[in-house]
C-alpha cells in the first residue's frame, strides 16, 4: 500500500514541471508570420513546446523497417552520436479512422509504466508534425531470440545459456504481473536481445491490465503456438496464467529448438496439447466442462507422466523439467504464478545460469534489421513469410455486445 | 521493493503528483501564459481585420482574460458534465473517472481560453473508453452525442495526447477500497490474519472491531450482523465519495489511491477506519500497542486533510450562485477564446493534409478557415444546447 511515511508529505512529490513551465515562460512568444503557404504561425502552447524540446533530442538516422502499421527508423541523441535508438513511427492517420489505434495507447500505456531491465525500455514519446507518434526505444541489436532458436547450425548453446535466458523472461513477466499487466502476446520473436545479451519483452499491443472480478476479456489473444488451453476453450475470465503458459512453451521451444505445440488451426493446437500434456477433464481440472468451446474429446489421453517429459526435455535436469511442467499444467489455477516460477529450485541448481555478457549471440547486420522487423509489426502480426494465420489480431471491437477486450 | 516502491515508478506519480503549492505555481504560469497568447492573437485578428478600413488603430480595450480561479470553476464545470454524460451512457466506472482525470490534467498546462473544456470533454471521455478497455468504434460514439460528428470528438485527441504527455495509465482507488473493505469483513467474520509482527490475534481483532465507537463517539458493542451493515454502510459512503469528491477535486494530484480510499473511509465512518489503521500499522515498530503510533498519528493527520478536500462543498454540484457565476465566467470566455484555436477541425485537417495545400491560393484558404472558424464558433454556442442553463 503506497501510505508508507515516505509517501506522507505530498511535499516530497517531485516539482517536475514546474522549472519547465517557468523556463518556458521566458521564452519569447513567437510573433505571428504569414508564411509563403498563408498559414498562420502560432506560438506554441507549453505541451507543444515540451513535445519539441524532446522531438529535437533525437536524430532519425536510416529506416531499420516499414510495415503497414509503423516504420522503425535508427536514430541517436543528438547529444551523444554514439548512442543508438530505435524511433518506432506509428502512422496514427492511415488506416485508422477512429483516432489513435488501441494498440498503439496500449503499448504507450504500458511502456511508460513498466520500466524493468527485462522489458524493452521506451525513453521518450513525441509527435511528429503529421500527427504521428513516435516511440523512442532502445536499441536492441543482436535480434530475437526466434533467431537464436532456428539457427541450428550457427548457434550452439546449452542448459545454462537456457536458464540465463528463462530467468530473464520470468523476471520480466513477473515485473508486468506485479503491475497488474497481462502481456497476452509472449513468443521467442517478441524477446529482443541486448547489445549486452539481455533478453526484452517488447510489443506491448495486446496487453491490458487485469480485468476487475466478473468483468470479461477476449479470449482471442496470444499467437497460438503459445496459447493456453483456457483461452481456445474461450475462457473469457483469466489471469497472470495465460502469460505463464507462453513462457513455458518458450522454455520448450528453446530446449527442443522447433516449436513445442505447433498447432496449424486452434482445433489443432487443442490436440496438440492433449496429446502432449492430457486431455482436460473435470478430474484435472474441475470446471472445465464449463467453459463455452469446452468439447469432451470420445478418446481422453491421461496426464503424460514425467517420465516422457525428461525423455524429451531431460538436457536440462530433472527440476528443470519439474519448472517446465509447471508453467503447462492444463488448470490455470494450478498452474505456476510467475512469482512460483522465479523461486523454483532449479535457479540455485547447477548448472549456474550463463553470464549475460557470455551469452550466445547472433550479431551482424541480419540481426539488426530483423529488430526493425520485430518493432514495426503490432502485436499479434507475425512476419508476412511465415505464412499461416496465427494472427491473434482481431480483437472484438467496434461491436458494443462484446465490450470484452 | 515494496508497493510504494512500484507507486513510485507510475507516471501518476512521476508526471502528476504535486505539491500544493507546485500545483497553484504551474496553473498560475500557464493561465498567464495563454492570456498573453490570447491578448497577441486577438490583437493580429483586430490588425488583419483593420486593414482595410482606414485604421484607427488606438483606443482597443485591452482584453480581459479569465483569472485562475475562473478556469479552474470551467473546467469543474465540463468535469461534472463528462461525469453525467457518461453515467447516462452507463459507461463504467473507471472511464468516467479517467475521462475527467484526462481534463483535470490536460488544463494543468493548457487554458480554456487557447482550447474550450467544451471541446476537450467529450475527447477525453473517448480516449477513456479507448484506454479502460471499454472501447467503441466512433460512429457509434458519435451517435450517442448530439450535434455532434466523429471529426468533432476525433479532432482534439492528438492535442489531449499530447497534453497528456502521452501517458495513459491512470491509478484509481477503487479497486484497493474494494480490498479494504473485504478486510474489514474478514476481521468481522473473525478469519482476519494480522499482519506480520503483530502481537493481536484474530481473535482480539474481532472483538476489538464489535467494539468500534459509533460515530458520535458512543461506546458500542455490535453483533457480527451489525458490524457488517455498519461495514457495508461505510462502503456506500466511501465509494460515493470517491466516485465524485476524489475526482473533481485535486486529490488525484496530491496523494496516493491508497491515501485516497482510506481518506474516503474515513469520512465515511471515522472511528471503523481508525480501528483499521491501527491494526494494519500493528506490525510496524510501536505498532501493536493500544496507543496509537507516530507514524500512525502522522497518516492520520494526512487522510485528515485528503477527506476534508473531497467533502468540501466545491466538490459537489454546484449550486444556484455558482451556476450564475459559470455563466459569467463563460460569457467572459467568449470575449478572450484564442481566435486561432478555435476551429480544431479545421486545423486538424490542414495538418493532416500536410503542406500539400500549398499551391492553393492563400486568400482562398485564408478566408475558407475565417468561414470555418466563424461556424466552428456558432456551433460551439449550441453544441449542448446552452450547456449553463440548470
Amino acid at each position: 500500500m503506497a501510505i508508507s511515511p515516505n509517501n506522507l508529505e505530498p511535499q516530497n512529490a517531485r516539482e517536475t514541471k514546474a522549472p519547465a513551465a517557468a523556463k518556458l515562460k521566458s521564452l519569447p512568444v513567437r510573433r505571428n508570420q504569414v508564411d509563403s503557404a498563408g498559414k498562420i504561425e502560432t506560438g506554441a502552447d507549453l505541451t507543444e513546446h515540451l513535445n519539441l524540446e524532446i522531438k529535437n533530442k533525437y536524430e532519425k538516422d536510416r529506416k531499420l523497417g516499414e510495415g503497414t502499421y509503423a516504420t522503425v527508423f535508427l536514430g541517436h541523441l543528438k547529444k551523444d552520436p554514439k548512442s543508438e535508438v530505435a524511433i518506432k513511427k506509428i502512422k496514427v492517420m492511415q488506416e485508422y479512422k477512429d483516432g489513435i489505434s488501441v494498440s498503439a495507447i496500449r503499448e504507450i500505456k504500458f511502456l511508460q509504466e513498466l520500466s524493468h531491465p527485462n522489458i524493452i525500455a521506451m525513453h521518450d514519446v513525441y509527435s511528429s508534425k503529421n500527427q504521428n507518434l513516435c516511440l523512442v526505444l532502445e536499441f536492441l541489436p543482436l535480434g530475437d531470440l526466434e533467431m537464436l532458436i532456428r539457427d541450428s547450425e550457427g548457434i550452439r548453446y546449452g542448459t545454462a545459456d537456457i536458464k540465463a535466458w528463462m530467468a530473464m523472461l520470468g523476471r520480466g513477466v513477473w515485473w508486468c504481473h506485479e503491475n497488474f499487466v497481462l502481456h497476452r502476446d509472449i513468443k521467442p520473436n517478441n524477446l529482443l536481445i541486448a547489445a549486452n545479451g539481455e533478453i526484452k519483452l517488447a510489443d506491448f499491443g495486446l496487453a491490458r491490465s487485469f480485468a476487475d472480478p466478473y468483468n470479461r476479456m477476449t479470449w482471442n489473444v496470444i499467437t497460438r503456438w503459445y496459447r493456453p488451453p483456457e483461452l481456445l476453450y474461450r475462457a473469457r475470465h483469466y489471469g497472470g496464467a495465460v502469460d505463464v503458459w507462453s513462457v513455458g512453451c518458450v522454455f520448450a521451444e528453446l530446449i527442443l529448438r522447433v516449436p513445442y505445440l505447433a498447432g496449424t488451426s486452434d482445433v489443432d493446437q487443442l490436440d496438440k496439447i492433449c496429446q502432449a500434456i492430457g486431455s482436460p477433464t473435470e478430474q484435472n481440472w474441475p470446471g472445465v466442462s464449463e467453459l463455452q468451446d469446452y468439447v469432451k474429446s470420445e478418446s481422453i489421453r491421461p496426464l503424460q507422466k514425467k517420465e516422457s517429459f525428461l525423455g524429451l526435455f531431460g538436457t536440462v535436469g530433472e527440476g528443470g523439467v519439474d519448472l517446465l511442467m509447471s508453467t503447462l499444467i492444463l488448470d490455470p489455477r494450478r498452474r505456476v504464478t510467475a512469482k512460483q516460477f522465479l523461486q523454483h529450485r532449479w535457479w540455485t541448481s547447477e548448472p549456474r545460469p550463463t553470464k549475460t555478457e557470455n551469452l550466445p549471440r547472433k550479431g551482424g547486420v541480419s540481426a539488426r534489421e530483423k529488430v526493425g522487423e520485430d518493432l514495426k509489426r503490432r502485436g499479434g502480426e507475425l512476419d508476412n513469410d511465415k505464412g499461416a494465420d496465427k494472427v491473434a489480431r482481431k480483437l472484438d471491437f467496434g461491436n458494443r455486445s462484446k465490450q470484452a477486450v | 521493493m515494496n508497493e510504494d516502491d512500484i507507486y513510485r515508478t507510475s507516471t501518476q506519480f512521476r508526471f502528476w503528483t504535486y505539491t500544493a503549492k507546485a500545483l497553484t505555481d504551474l496553473r498560475a504560469s500557464s493561465n498567464s501564459l495563454a492570456a498573453s497568447r490570447v491578448r497577441d492573437a486577438i490583437k493580429r485578428s483586430r490588425e488583419q481585420g483593420s486593414k482595410s478600413e482606414t485604421s484607427t488603430n488606438n483606443a482597443v480595450p485591452e482584453v480581459d482574460c479569465l483569472t485562475v480561479e475562473e478556469e479552474q470553476k470551467l473546467v469543474g464545470w465540463y468535469c461534472t458534465k463528462a461525469m453525467e454524460f457518461c453515467d447516462f451512457s452507463e459507461f463504467p466506472k473507471a472511464v468516467k473517472a479517467t475521462a475527467v482525470q484526462f481534463l483535470k490534467r490536460f488544463y494543468l498546462s493548457t487554458s480554456p481560453m487557447t482550447y474550450h473544456p467544451k471541446q476537450m470533454m467529450l475527447s477525453a471521455i473517448y480516449l477513456a473508453t479507448k484506454v479502460e478497455n471499454f472501447y467503441i468504434g466512433i460512429a457509434e460514439f458519435a451517435k450517442m452525442i448530439p450535434k455532434t460528428t466523429a471529426d468533432d470528438i476525433l479532432a482534439p485527441e492528438f492535442l489531449l495526447t499530447q497534453g497528456l504527455r502521452f501517458t495513459f495509465d491512470v491509478r484509481h482507488p477503487y479497486r484497493s477500497l474494494e480490498g479494504g473493505i473485504m478486510e474489514l469483513h474478514e476481521m468481522s467474520r473473525g478469519s482476519y490474519i494480522p499482519p506480520h509482527g503483530s502481537s493481536f490475534t484474530t481473535e482480539d481483532v474481532r472483538v476489538g472491531i464489535l467494539k468500534v465507537k459509533s460515530h458520535r463517539g458512543k461506546p458500542a458493542t455490535m453483533t457480527p450482523d451489525e458490524c457488517a451493515e455498519r461495514i457495508k454502510r461505510a462502503h456506500n459512503k466511501a465509494g460515493d465519495i470517491l466516485t465524485k469528491g476524489a475526482l473533481l477535486t485535486d486529490a488525484y494530484f496530491l496523494y496516493t489511491p491508497s491515501q485516497i480510499w482510506m481518506s474516503a473511509l474515513l469520512a465515511a465512518d471515522k472511528p471503523l477506519a481508525e480501528f483499521y489503521l491501527h491494526i494494519i500499522l500493528s506490525g510496524t515498530p510501536n505498532g501493536s500497542v493500544s496507543e496509537p503510533s507516530s507514524l500512525e498519528l502522522r497518516l492520520l493527520s494526512l487522510l485528515e486533510q485528503c477527506a476534508g478536500l473531497m467533502t468540501r462543498s466545491s466538490s459537489r454540484g454546484p449550486d444556484e450562485t455558482e451556476t450564475m457565476e459559470l455563466k459569467r465566467i463563460d460569457k467572459k470566455l467568449y470575449h478572450c477564446r484564442n481566435p486561432e484555436k478555435i476551429d480544431l477541425v479545421g486545423m486538424n485537417k490542414a495538418v493532416k493534409e500536410g503542406s500539400n495545400g500549398d499551391k492553393v491560393d492563400e486568400e482562398k484558404v485564408v478566408k475558407k478557415r475565417k468561414i470555418e472558424r466563424d461556424r466552428a464558433a456558432k456551433e460551439e454556442q449550441d453544441l449542448f444546447g446552452a450547456p449553463l442553463k440548470k
